[in-house]
């Protein structure tokens, strides 16, 4: 992914990238930024699972 | 749970957290880091424990209501082959695959520069995004099955992914699982949440290799300076983020290569050390001590530890004396360790009793030590000294 530049622990695919893909938000758009959020840091810790433990 | 049970492990979770604070508790506890011991113990084989993690979790229930252990680690055979298998890695000797079923699992670095996961001139990549470089580098050099963008995959490769994925939750849910056995079962301290793993530890073992990052450390210091930098975050971030939400076990710190026999007192303390210090005392301002699970000897750079905050770790002691380990870290922090595992495999009971007798008189004599073996406890220790250690940390090691 070209856009992934966030070097923050615990992101893969930051909010900001992908809120872009998006015309508008109708509603809650903490809502859906919780749980982009939650997801992509089960992401994150999977990749460094993989180094750190395995 | 058992109310007996219950109250047990209460006891010796006090047991275990007065001890790593270099309080004076009860009684000495008993925290073996046992391995593929445990399947031996019970007639697996090391392809057993390590391939199917769950006869390697049933293992340790065994051990754990046979034994009088207060705490111990929920799952030593810590690379569950079956796991790292269903995403393809290629770094592994793998027991009942590549291996004899009674070898325990092998890391296998790649020999030359061409086969190595990262190559010299990569350290911006890694700089310039950790996570970015492990998905799109890393990954698709140690699977067989991960692909870099730009690639042709297939079925197989988005597979290894989905697997990997599913893995990782399929893991920690059988590990949550098996550490509330332990507890309601056993009562039994599960001794460790969360790892941590030195940056330079994570470049020399996983990414460049030892002799590469052997070059590296001369050709282009200042490269591996920043990616020891670049990665110290995530390093804290992880050690964190599977730690012990209520803060009474301590997070985990596998160090290898800053053992004396690997490279200089330089090269330490200009590399190894300043991120280890930083990430350290990061963590111990979250609320957390780290086990300095030091493998090998240390000697001439144990000193370096004494610039951490009091209480701050606790220092496991594999090959060096650990009598002089604790003359020069005994009054700032816990030690643990003490058994040779060659007389664990090669000598007697007697050995045993005499050996842990006099470690508690000197080491443990004023609390802040915690009986385990040097080193972890694999497929080749005899249950019979396994035994005797556990009976005389009872009976001698009460205060």
């Amino acid at each position: 992914m070209a856009e992934n530049k966030s070097v923050k622990p615990g992101v893969c695919f930051p909010w900001e990238e992908k809120k872009k893909e998006y015309p508008i938000i109708k509603g809650d758009e903490k809502t859906i930024q919780k749980v982009w959020e939650e997801f992509d840091t089960l992401a994150y810790l999977t990749l460094w699972f993989l180094v750190t433990a395995m | 749970m058992s109310k007996d049970m219950e109250q047990l492990y209460q006891e010796r979770l006090d047991r275990y957290w007065k001890a790593n604070h270099r309080e004076k508790p009860d009684k000495v506890p008993f925290r073996p880091f046992a391995a593929e011991c445990a399947g031996a113990f019970y007639g697996y084989t090391t392809q057993d424990v390590t391939h199917d993690v769950d006869k390697g979790l049933e293992a340790v229930i065994k051990m754990c209501k046979e034994f009088d252990i207060d705490a111990t680690v929920s799952n030593m055979v810590y690379v569950w082959t079956g796991y790292t298998e269903s995403y393809g890695t290629k770094y592994f000797g793998v027991p009942g695959i590549d291996l004899d079923v009674h070898e325990s699992f092998q890391y296998r670095e790649p020999r030359t520069e061409d086969g190595a996961f990262m190559k010299e001139d990569e350290y911006d990549i890694l700089i310039e995004n950790p996570t970015e470089f492990v998905m799109n580098v890393w990954a698709p050099r140690i699977s067989k099955y991960f692909k870099a963008p730009g690639e042709k995959n297939t079925w197989k490769n988005n597979l290894a992914w989905l697997k990997c994925g599913l893995g990782f939750l399929h893991y920690g849910n059988k590990i949550n699982a098996h550490v509330e056995r332990m507890r309601k079962e056993c009562g039994v301290v599960s001794c460790l949440a969360g790892a941590l793993k030195a940056p330079f530890d994570i470049i020399a073992d996983k990414f460049r290799g030892f002799r590469g990052l052997a070059y590296d450390v001369y050709r282009q210091p200042d490269k591996v300076l920043k990616a020891t930098e670049a990665l110290a975050p995530h390093m804290f971030y992880n050690a964190i983020a599977l730690a012990d939400p209520e803060k009474k076990v301590p997070v985990s710190h596998w160090m290898h290569r800053g053992a004396t026999g690997f490279f200089s007192e330089e090269v330490f303390k200009k590399f190894y050390w300043p991120t280890v210090r930083e990430i350290t005392e990061e963590i111990f301002r979250a609320g957390y001590q780290t086990i300095f699970y030091a493998e090998g000897t240390w000697g001439k750079n144990l000193k370096y530890f004494l610039e951490l905050p009091e209480g701050s770790i606790i220092f496991h002691c594999d090959k060096d004396d650990i009598f002089e380990v604790h003359k020069v870290l005994g009054k700032k922090f816990a030690i643990s360790g003490g058994v040779p595992n060659d007389m664990l495999t090669f000598g007697t009971p007697e050995d045993i009793r005499i050996r842990v007798k006099k470690l508690i008189e000197t080491v443990g004599r004023d609390g802040g030590f915690i009986l385990d073996a040097e080193a972890i406890m694999q497929q080749d220790i005899k249950k019979e000294n396994f035994k005797a250690m556990a009976e005389a940390c009872a009976e001698y090691g009460v205060y």
